[in-house]
């Protein structure tokens, strides 16, 4: 490569500044929870940690940590087993049908989240689904789904078909094959979609607002409300609980990731 | 492998024996009837859960007191309701213009970083999309509070006297929504700039052009498309944005989605709700139709 112009190091730099907006602001709610006075405020002038204490004593934020890990829990499984088993059934069939189906089970990401919101928060109000967790659960696998169908189609397009099919010639049957040659090669497509899948079942707020009730408050929902109405540091601890946690995730699956592609 | 291929093997596998023939027939049956039961529940899942609750709605968007249609021409001939999809479209213009501009320079970025620098990076533009709308908003309203520290560091900086109104207006629901909107932007144009051939760029070098000519004349036009994609993206998405206007935005920043929801919550007027939701989604098909030209939206999503 010839000497680097100006412009593509000031666009080198531009970019930097660009990844460090992306990730900097986030952390505001870190410093904002450890802050000892009732307001927020940043950054904080005595330490304390007070606000996780309230936070994990107060039974409504503790009802909301399980009934969110509950919905995700079943909406990660149901997006697993019916998306794997979708994304099976894709590589089988013709193209044409292939990009029909598979824009049937995307359009839940294209058609807007409050319009399917609306949409269920009416129908699920006439069979009683409203404001459990099972309703929940259902409502968000529509924005869960997507992702395993789409990172299992990955692991299986790498998947070489020779495999499978040599397994076959040596008579081995079709339910055997998928457990010894199908699904080791899958998994890191099923690891990286149900995580994905779990973290934004978790985090849903849109349809979470319209599907809850008074019944099934999840953690966004609860901290929707003490956003809107209360704005207490106990908003900053919860806030930076769900970071850690996400962040966490997100390296563990990256580890996979890695150790599946070597 | 298609069940088509399946069955042309096994009728090259038996060519003379009948038996074979009708062996091989029943496999590619039996092949056909596990495809299908393979995408059976998704799609029964999709036509229960989402497809029929959105003809439900479409039914009530016609349900309306004053006739068939009377709710679309309610909100159409509304000055005040026009004016609500006016000011989402053109919040989602800027805010794509924006998200694109900046994101062309941190894709580039990315293009020329290796190893573990590359990885940093890389996970700069993905931990955005894991961690919860909801967290991310929140974190700006403490940045943009009267007493927060973008005041306070304006403030030592002797740019204002008085801490300013930052939050609540146009500038924190921009600022919002690029944020959470610009990863979008950022993986289809990295994806299109790997693509490039370097050797393009060097011969443009070695004939003389500017850094900023061969820009102009190679490498943009050449990652069009990426930035395309990029665009439809941020722009349809931000269309339907509730969480980030309606926690940063003041009275007079409402969006589309904030309307649909005050007409559910506060008004009552399910029809006025559905038919506003289907003209939105009207408008979605409609550029969505005009990209599907450029780009796939499998490919977009799988990045993450």
């Amino acid at each position: 490569m010839r000497e680097r112009s100006y412009g593509a190091g000031f666009a080198q730099v531009l970019g930097a500044l660009v990844l460090a907006f992306l990730v900097l602001p986030i952390f505001a709610v870190v410093p904002a929870s450890f802050n000892r006075s009732s307001f927020i405020k940043i950054p904080p002038q005595a330490l304390s940690t007070r606000w996780y204490e309230a936070f994990f004593s107060d039974p409504a934020w503790l009802a909301a940590i399980l009934t969110s890990t509950k919905v995700a829990l079943l909406a990660t499984f149901i997006s697993l087993v019916i998306g794997t088993l979708a994304a099976l059934g894709l590589e089988r069939v013709e193209a044409r049908t292939k990009g029909l189906l598979t824009g049937l089970m995307l359009a839940p990401l294209i058609v807007p989240v409050i319009m399917t919101s609306i949409a269920l928060y009416y129908v699920m109000l006439d069979i009683g689904l409203h404001g459990s967790v099972l309703g929940l659960a259902l409502g968000h696998t529509l924005l869960c789904m997507p992702f395993v169908v789409l990172n299992v189609g990955i692991s299986l397009a790498r998947l070489d078909p020779s495999l499978p099919r040599a397994a076959a010639g040596l008579g081995a049957e079709p339910l055997y094959i998928f457990r010894t040659v199908t699904l080791p090669a899958i998994r890191p497509g099923l690891a990286a979609g149900g995580a994905f899948a779990f973290i934004t079942s978790f985090d849903e707020v849109v349809i979470s607002i319209f599907l809850s009730g008074v019944s099934a408050k999840t953690l966004p929902i609860q901290l929707w409300e003490q956003i809107r109405i209360e704005f207490t540091p106990v908003a900053a601890a919860a806030s930076t609980v769900i970071l850690i946690a996400t962040v966490l995730l997100f390296l563990l699956v990256q580890f996979i990731r890695s150790r599946g592609a070597t | 492998m298609t069940t088509a291929e399946t069955s042309r093997e096994q009728k090259i596998a038996y060519p003379i024996h009948r038996a074979g023939r009708v062996f091989a027939t029943k496999l590619a049956s039996r092949e056909a009837i596990v495809t299908c039961l393979l995408l059976l529940p998704a799609v029964l899942f999709l036509t229960g859960g989402f497809v029929f609750p959105l003809i439900k709605l479409f039914t009530l968007s016609l349900e309306s007191e004053g006739g068939t249609l009377s709710a679309y021409r309610e909100i159409i001939g509304s000055e005040v309701f026009r004016a609500v999809f006016v000011q989402t479209l053109i919040l989602a213009v800027t805010v794509t213009v924006i998200s694109v501009l900046l994101a062309y320079p941190a894709a580039y970025l990315l293009s020329r970083l290796k190893d573990g620098w590359l990885t940093l990076a890389i996970y700069c533009v993905l931990v955005p999309f894991w961690i919860s709308v909801l967290v991310r908003t929140f974190s700006w309203m403490l940045l943009l509070e009267r007493n927060g520290p973008v005041n306070s560091t304006l403030m030592w900086l002797g740019v204002t006297d008085q801490p300013l109104k930052l939050l609540f207006n146009d500038l924190a629901v921009h600022l919002g929504m690029i944020h959470v909107l610009l990863p979008y932007a950022v993986l289809p144009i990295y994806a299109s700039l790997l693509k490039l051939d370097p050797r393009l760029l060097q011969a443009s070098n070695g004939l003389g052009a500017s850094g900023l000519q061969t820009f102009l004349r190679v490498t943009l036009p050449l990652t069009a498309a990426g930035v395309a994609a990029g665009a439809t993206f941020v722009f349809l998405l931000s269309l339907g944005f509730y969480i980030t206007p309606m926690l940063l935005g003041g009275f007079h920043n409402l969006t589309v989605a904030m309307l649909i929801d005050n007409f559910v919550n506060e008004r009552l007027v399910w029809p006025l709700a559905a038919a506003a939701s289907f003209i939105l989604l009207f408008i979605i098909l409609v550029i969505l139709a005009v990209a599907a030209r450029f780009l796939s939206i499998g490919q977009m999503l799988v990045t993450r």
